[in-house]
């Protein structure tokens, strides 16, 4: 048997013996993906606790199994660790680290040393952040926007939570600069731009958002904490500040997150699409410069979340007219993957059930989106479940949905075996039933008034708190399930071959399933487009130990 | 960082051979990555010059009274001292590169010791403020006394931004002490001097902030009560 | 290998060093010589010009960014972001501040002493 990247290691310092140690200074790109995705998951499931326990208190109005101020601090804990621990690294932190160097062809990314610090920087923020949880304060309780000046008054712990978020932002951005370079420099020989996979384009635009825009929000943090604690005047009214000053710098790095949130996701998708079609994917150039251009656009479309703050009218209107404008190059990848399905062979496997799903629930999640960019709906429908099921539809319906289906389509190449199929198509159904019961009554909530973050509520918004909750104890299900699906696969499951999906692109073209230390034997010329069929079957064929190509 | 690094060559269909750029020994690399991690800071102090401007526009004349009552003349002496560090790091990394070693690490502790300067003459105009009654959670600056917004805004930035300049300034001191530990350890040499190269960058980056920071509060209010808009 | 150039013009990159260092150092002299002197009702603008200039001196020439196109175009692109966002759009929500009339944080100057709550959330 030959080696793999789980027998043997390059490390930042030294060179340990122990395993463990091995694990915890190596500076492989694989092994550090998988050990953001093993912290990530764990944090990810403490915040699915954690709504489960506000799903658990919604049931029913009044107050049942906590108080008001406790569920404050919840809601505030469920959006800390989602959007800053788990899905703002999260695409690509692991599929980003793990399957990006293979696909353009590199030994590794461009900094190694950097991303092994970088990872650790991840922890300390991680530490940081839910360390708040065990103080007498208390976890703080503002909701992860900490707008001023509630943030600035509260008691509770604030400050872990704000530099937590500096220190996992300092994370983000090294990430995006390590991939930034990496693609620039290391692609393989022949390798254009417009060879480069889709997945790849996908991480280069969120590299950019990654790099750009996350300094606005550390800054934000930094002027919030000197101004709790060192009494300079900037969002309290009292010394002549504007919180609404806040909210403008605030979302001018939260909106493009979101962006950055799905732009990996899509890429996921462009790299599925075409594997299950058996066909090149349909406008392959309009799919790559539209990720450029939601990045870019992205960046100037955050009044939206300021329209019922007090912002001039003026620029209100402008930013509604720019929030409708970035809809258009998503549409353009949406149009484009369904052209790429027509007149495909479909092969409905589970990484190609959860890209179908998301097609529906992103779809509906990015309609909604679109209604709420009018103004005047807006004022209606600001801060009302009807938001909340918006952005869980796009980010947990798109963003992880799609973060699922390239786990399930990566898994055999990270892992060298594969799950058992059956188990993971009934995990997947009871993922989406289970996901659209629980967030499509509160579209229906919204509408009708139901405010969010709102911890007691009128008797007559009772039927979709108890519809929503039947959909939680699905979904947490279906998740389990899924992990389950995993667990048993990587303990148990069958060899996968490396190339099981027969798929064109680099990364699956490696020596050896689960992949060498160094990756490709050798690094190929690329003188090929990343899709290339030909009747359903790849074009490029190479001989793995000289990486020539024998078509 | 191995020093024997040795590329890959790939080869086309045609024989052609190419080499192959690998992620060890790319200087090209590790400049574009410093520039763009230099991107993020000047965002960090686009962003707190943005909220500056805010300010300005609604409090204009506030502005300008608190402007002048600002040191210009060790403002403007620690911008000659910035301006002069900024030459001998450069000259630094001349000298580095056309192999006179013992020149550059001359020129690295000249670099310190203009910046310790610096942050002395930083320290008097504090200390003096402070006198003023003007400082963090002190005097005028506490929300019950009488001075007006404008002003709190003024120098609630004023203090914020020089302290994360004054930060910055000592991180590049930290760097250039480790810089020239690594010079002696041989690791820095006229051949692999990519660190070298990105540490003068940091400390040019350091400078130019400084170039925006200072006209913008100490000369502002300067030509008088107008001062001008 | 490791450099990005084999022969370097030691004379020539130092006294390009000197020359820039002089014309900063001009430069700061006008800085403080400009509200007596010109522009002088307009202080703001003079000074924010001559600080872009002493800052493209130091980019290109000790940060060498002359000639290096990709880092440059990146630059570019960066400050477009930048200057599009913090300035234009911004400043299209700051020049039409509609509720002066109301607003605590835009009262009389002498206004720093009440805790009265702000006119909008």
């Amino acid at each position: 048997m030959s080696k793999s990247y789980f027998d043997e290691t390059h490390t930042a310092i030294g060179h340990p013996k122990s395993t463990f140690m091995q694990w915890m200074l190596t500076v492989d790109h694989k092994r550090i993906g998988i050990m953001y995705a093993a912290v990530m998951f764990t944090f990810f499931f403490v915040a699915v606790a954690t709504a489960f326990l506000m799903r658990l208190e919604l049931f029913a109005p009044g107050a049942q199994y906590i108080d008001g101020d406790t569920f404050n601090q919840a809601f505030t804990l469920h959006g800390v660790i989602m959007i800053f621990l788990f899905i703002i690294p999260g695409v690509p932190a692991v599929l980003g680290n793990i399957v990006m160097p293979l696909m353009i062809g590199a030994k590794d990314v461009s900094f190694p040393r950097l991303n092994w610090f970088t990872f650790w920087l991840y922890i300390l923020g991680c530490i940081i952040a839910l360390a708040s949880l065990f103080t007498d304060a208390g976890f703080a309780d503002t909701g992860w926007t900490f707008y001023a000046p509630y943030s600035l008054t509260t008691s509770t712990n604030v400050i872990f939570t704000l530099v937590a978020a500096f220190v996992l932002g300092m994370a983000s951005i090294l990430t995006g600069l390590n991939f930034l370079v990496t693609i620039h420099r290391l692609r393989a020989p022949g390798m254009t731009f417009f060879k480069m996979p889709l997945f790849v384009w996908g991480i280069y635009a969120t590299a950019w958002i990654q790099l750009l825009a996350t300094p606005v929000v550390g800054i934000t943090l930094i002027l919030a904490i000197m101004e709790k604690y060192f009494g300079i005047g900037i969002f309290d009214p009292s010394k002549g500040g504007d919180p609404v000053l806040f909210e403008h710098l605030f979302w001018i790095y939260s909106h493009p997150a979101v962006y950055l949130m799905i732009l990996p996701a899509f890429g996921i998708m462009s790299e599925i699409i075409p594997t299950f079609s058996r066909r090149e994917i349909f406008g392959y150039r309009t799919i790559a410069l539209s990720s450029a251009s939601i990045a870019g656009i992205g960046y100037l479309v955050w009044g939206h979340h300021l329209y019922t703050s007090g912002m001039a009218d003026i620029a209100k209107t402008i930013f509604s007219f720019l929030t409708f404008f970035v809809a258009i190059p998503t549409g353009i990848k949406f149009y484009d993957w369904i052209a790429t399905m027509y007149k495909g062979k479909i092969i409905l496997s589970t990484p190609m059930l959860w890209a179908l799903g998301t097609i529906i629930t992103f779809t509906i999640g990015g309609l909604t989106g679109v209604t709420i960019a009018m103004i005047g709906v807006d004022i209606h429908l600001q801060d009302t479940y009807y938001t909340v099921a918006h952005f869980h539809y796009a980010m947990l319906g798109g963003v992880v949905f799609l973060f699922f289906a390239g786990l399930h389509y990566w898994f055999p190449l990270i892992t060298g075996k594969m799950y058992n199929e059956k188990h993971a198509k009934i995990a997947f159904y009871l993922n989406f039933v289970g996901f659209n019961l629980l967030w499509f009554p509160m579209f229906i909530a919204g509408y009708y008034g139901m405010p969010r973050r709102y911890f007691d509520y009128l008797p007559e918004f009772q039927i979709y708190h108890q519809v929503s909750f039947v959909g939680a104890v699905v979904f947490i299900t279906g998740l389990i399930y899924m992990f389950v699906v995993f667990f048993k696969g990587w303990r148990s499951g069958k060899p996968s071959g490396t190339n099981p999906w027969n798929a064109t692109t680099l990364e699956w073209h490696l020596p050896s399933s689960p992949p060498p230390l160094e990756n490709h034997s050798k690094v190929p010329y690329v003188d090929f487009n990343p899709y290339e069929y030909h009747h359903g079957e790849p074009v490029v064929k190479f001989d793995y130990e000289t990486m020539k190509r024998i078509d | 960082m191995s020093h024997e690094y040795i590329p890959e060559i790939a080869t086309s269909r045609d024989g052609t051979e190419y080499e192959v750029q690998g992620w060890q020994d790319d200087f090209y690399g590790g400049k574009l990555g410093f520039w763009l991690f230099m991107f993020t800071e000047v965002l960090m102090f686009g962003a707190m010059f943005m909220a500056l401007s805010y300010y300005n526009v609604l409090h204009p004349h506030e502005f300008i009274e608190a402007s002048a009552s600002l040191n210009r003349l060790l403002g403007g002496i620690n911008t000659v001292i910035l301006l002069v560090s900024a030459l001998t790091m450069g000259l630094s990394l001349l000298k580095m590169r056309v192999g006179d070693v013992k020149g550059a690490k001359l020129m690295i502790w000249a670099t310190i010791l203009l910046a310790l300067a610096f942050l002395v003459i930083k320290g008097f105009e504090w200390r003096a403020e402070y006198n003023h009654g003007i400082f963090l959670m002190h005097g005028e600056m506490l929300p019950e006394s009488g001075m007006a917004f404008g002003k709190k805004l003024f120098f609630g930035m004023y203090f914020t931004m020089t302290g994360i300049h004054g930060f910055h300034i000592i991180i590049g001191i930290g760097l250039m002490i480790w810089l020239l530990k690594r010079i002696n350890a041989g690791k820095v040499t006229p051949e692999h001097h990519i660190l070298h190269w990105n540490i003068a960058l940091y400390w040019d980056i350091v400078h130019l902030i400084w170039v925006f920071v200072f006209p913008y509060y100490y000369m502002i209010g300067a030509g008088g009560v107008t001062g001008g808009h | 290998m490791g450099t990005n150039n084999t022969t370097i013009d030691y004379k020539k990159e130092r006294s390009a060093y000197y020359k820039v260092l002089i014309g900063l150092l001009l430069l700061t002299a006008v800085t403080f010589i400009q509200p007596h002197l010109f522009m002088t009702e307009s202080t703001f603008v003079a000074q924010m010009a001559i600080a872009v200039v002493k800052a493209w001196l130091i980019i290109m020439y000790y940060m060498h960014l002359k000639g290096d196109s990709l880092i440059g175009v990146m630059g570019i692109f960066s400050l477009i972001i930048v200057a599009t966002f913090f300035i234009i759009v911004i400043g299209f929500d700051v020049a039409n501040f509609q509720y002066v009339p109301e607003s605590h944080i835009t009262g009389p100057a002498s206004a720093g002493v009440e805790h009265a709550t702000p006119a909008h959330h």
